[in-house]
């Protein structure tokens, strides 16, 4: 309750109070307080007394403990208002809490990537892990080290991850319809330390089945920290299919994967249209220099074909680019060591102490996580929640001292 | 406390039989500080609302109120009399407000002006004119009048359940008594 002040109290005040009290206690007062001392005795002596039927009533109201019945009915309804208010916006903070909470953690709260996208971009999105199968292997390997491009005014596709270990990948094919479609995909596997070389020589395997290009590569092998890379191109045809197997490799785990795609097919038709262009005009060149008859003549055109063949030669350099995009698509894998036991390799499906105790941090981190999102959603609800009920409170209490002064 | 435990004696013996069963701390405490407070509760609400009826009502539903709260309550906040008091009053002022609302005033206050047939003529001249003056002052003024001498509280009692200083509460009802004073006077 507010202290309104905490001043000494006037010594004449004083002497009044106590000889009130005293008057109330049945004791003797100075004969100057007699007037004050007889009002008191006056007032006390004229208390309201409670109606016999209605203390009656009453006692029976209490020894029922108030149960369904009588009081409540008569309750003031703005009241019951507030209790609702109040009922309700717990209700509502709690529930967009929970709201908030499953749809990040359905929408894979293990963290999405930044998305920028183009009108003609398109973005598919899949979890997937190691479901433990191996994928044949295959040695042949080609062009082992071959630098990549950037295509020029190539946009990265809207992409997202999902961290959803335990989940069998499924490959995911966007409709092409005839459309020239670039095709990426990242992928984040997680290995036991000692296993990393055996994780990438898996994904050697699938690429060289696959017929893929490993374009760079680099393994660090040996202590706690292991650590692989590779920048894959890997025939679109056989993309789904490549990356289901880099998702089953037997000794890694995926943490999460990300599948983009573009369609360039706009940027494709003006370098096929500018390829065009371009051979007309050199044939008509040619034409023109056939016909020339005087050396001014024959050394302008001779410099208009070298333009129109250097623009030719660039087109063709562009459409053979996007072709290639087109046809192939870059992967990346990254493998990082993990603590955890390595799953059993071949067959190994049974129970064991270490894949429970696996599963039950899993179970534990998640639920942590769910318990953390949710946290973070409560707190600025329960905020806002506590300023309306301050706010609320003190309106109530200088409403309350108004009611007082207008009577 | 005392005074309120004696002047509130008279509640009906029925409880103590219903309470056995069941018994917990809480309602022991409940029915131990309605039995003490009920007569104070009802004759503070009434004094400070003029009305009977709407005394009736809202003592019934501070009780219940702290019924219901009783095991939100907090010693530490103070006494439990305090509390209680403290929910009366935001009832009854609650109950002000709502009149304030509906209807200027749908009926006169009850005449409170009684005089007793005990009493000597001086006596009876003198308590109407105190009961004339009390009726005169405003509800914050009747409202001290009603928790010091019909709840019988002390004045760190009453500064609790007015929300402010002790010294603040003293010098309060010093001028409330100085009012009534000068208006018995200015009658006689």
């Amino acid at each position: 309750m507010p202290q309104l002040d905490n001043d000494p109290i006037d010594p004449e005040v004083a002497a009044t109070l106590d000889a009130i009290d005293a008057t109330l206690a049945g004791e003797p007062v100075d004969a100057r307080y007699a007037d004050i001392a007889e009002i008191a005795l006056l007032l006390a002596s004229d208390r309201p007394e409670v109606p016999p039927a209605f203390a009656h009533s009453l006692d029976q109201k209490v020894e029922r403990r108030f149960a369904a019945l009588g009081a409540s009915e008569k309750r003031p309804k703005r009241n019951r208002s507030w209790s609702g208010f109040w009922g309700v916006a717990g209700a509502l903070g709690a529930g967009v809490a929970a709201i908030v909470a499953i749809a990040l953690v359905a929408g894979g709260g293990g963290g999405a990537s930044s998305a920028s996208s183009t009108s003609a971009s398109e973005s598919v999105t899949s979890a997937a892990s190691s479901a433990g199968s191996a994928g044949s292997a295959s040695p042949a390997l080609r062009s082992p080290q071959h630098s990549s491009t950037a295509p020029a005014g190539s946009v990265a596709s809207s992409a997202a991850s999902s961290a959803a270990p335990g989940a069998p990948g499924q490959p995911l094919q966007p409709p092409t319809t005839g459309r020239k479609v670039v095709q990426g995909a990242q992928l984040n596997l997680s290995a036991a330390p000692t296993r990393i070389d055996n994780v990438a020589q898996e994904i050697y395997n699938v690429i060289g089945q696959a017929n893929g290009i490993v374009q760079n590569s680099s393994v660090t092998q040996g202590g706690p920290a292991g650590y692989a890379n590779f920048q894959l191109s890997v025939p679109s045809g056989s993309l789904g299919q490549t990356m289901s197997q880099l998702s089953s490799l037997t000794y890694a785990q995926v943490i999460s994967r990300t599948d983009s795609t573009q369609d360039i097919t706009d940027q494709y038709g003006a370098a096929t249209r500018a390829l065009a262009d371009a051979r007309a005009l050199r044939t008509s060149l040619l034409k023109q220099l056939a016909a020339a008859t005087t050396t001014e003549q024959i050394d302008s055109l001779k410099t208009q074909i070298n333009d129109a063949e250097a623009s030719i030669s660039s087109d063709q350099a562009t459409l053979n680019r996007l072709n290639h995009q087109v046809n192939y698509s870059e992967v990346y894998v990254t493998v990082q060591a993990r603590a955890v036991p390595a799953p059993a390799s071949h067959g190994g499906g049974g129970f064991t102490v270490g894949k429970a105790a696996h599963d039950a941090g899993r179970v534990l981190t998640v639920a942590a996580g769910v318990a953390l999102i949710a946290l973070a959603a409560i707190t600025p609800v329960a905020l806002v929640i506590a300023v309306l009920w301050w706010v609320g409170s003190a309106t109530a209490r200088r409403r309350r001292e108004q009611a007082l002064d207008s009577v | 406390m005392d005074h309120a435990l004696v002047r509130s004696e008279g509640v009906s013996e029925i409880l103590t039989a219903s309470a056995s069963k069941g018994r917990d701390a809480s309602w022991e405490r409940f029915e131990s500080l309605y039995r003490s407070s009920r007569d104070d509760i009802y004759a503070y609400v009434f004094t400070l609302l003029r009305d009977s009826a709407a005394a009736e009502d809202v003592t019934a539903l501070a009780f219940e109120r702290a019924y219901r709260r009783r095991r939100t309550f907090d010693r530490r906040r103070g006494e439990e009399r305090a509390w209680l008091f403290g929910i009366a009053r935001n009832a009854a002022l609650d109950e002000l407000r709502r009149r304030r609302r509906v209807a200027t005033l749908v009926t006169d206050p009850e005449d409170v002006v009684e005089v007793s047939d005990s009493d000597g003529a001086e006596v009876a001249l003198r308590r109407t004119a105190v009961q004339n003056a009390l009726a005169k002052l405003p509800a914050r003024e009747r409202e001290i009048v009603a928790l010091k001498f019909h709840a019988g509280m002390s004045n760190a009692e009453l500064a609790r359940v007015l929300g402010v200083s002790e010294s603040n509460a003293g010098t309060l009802l010093y001028r409330t008594m100085e009012k009534l004073r000068k208006a018995c006077n200015a009658t006689a």
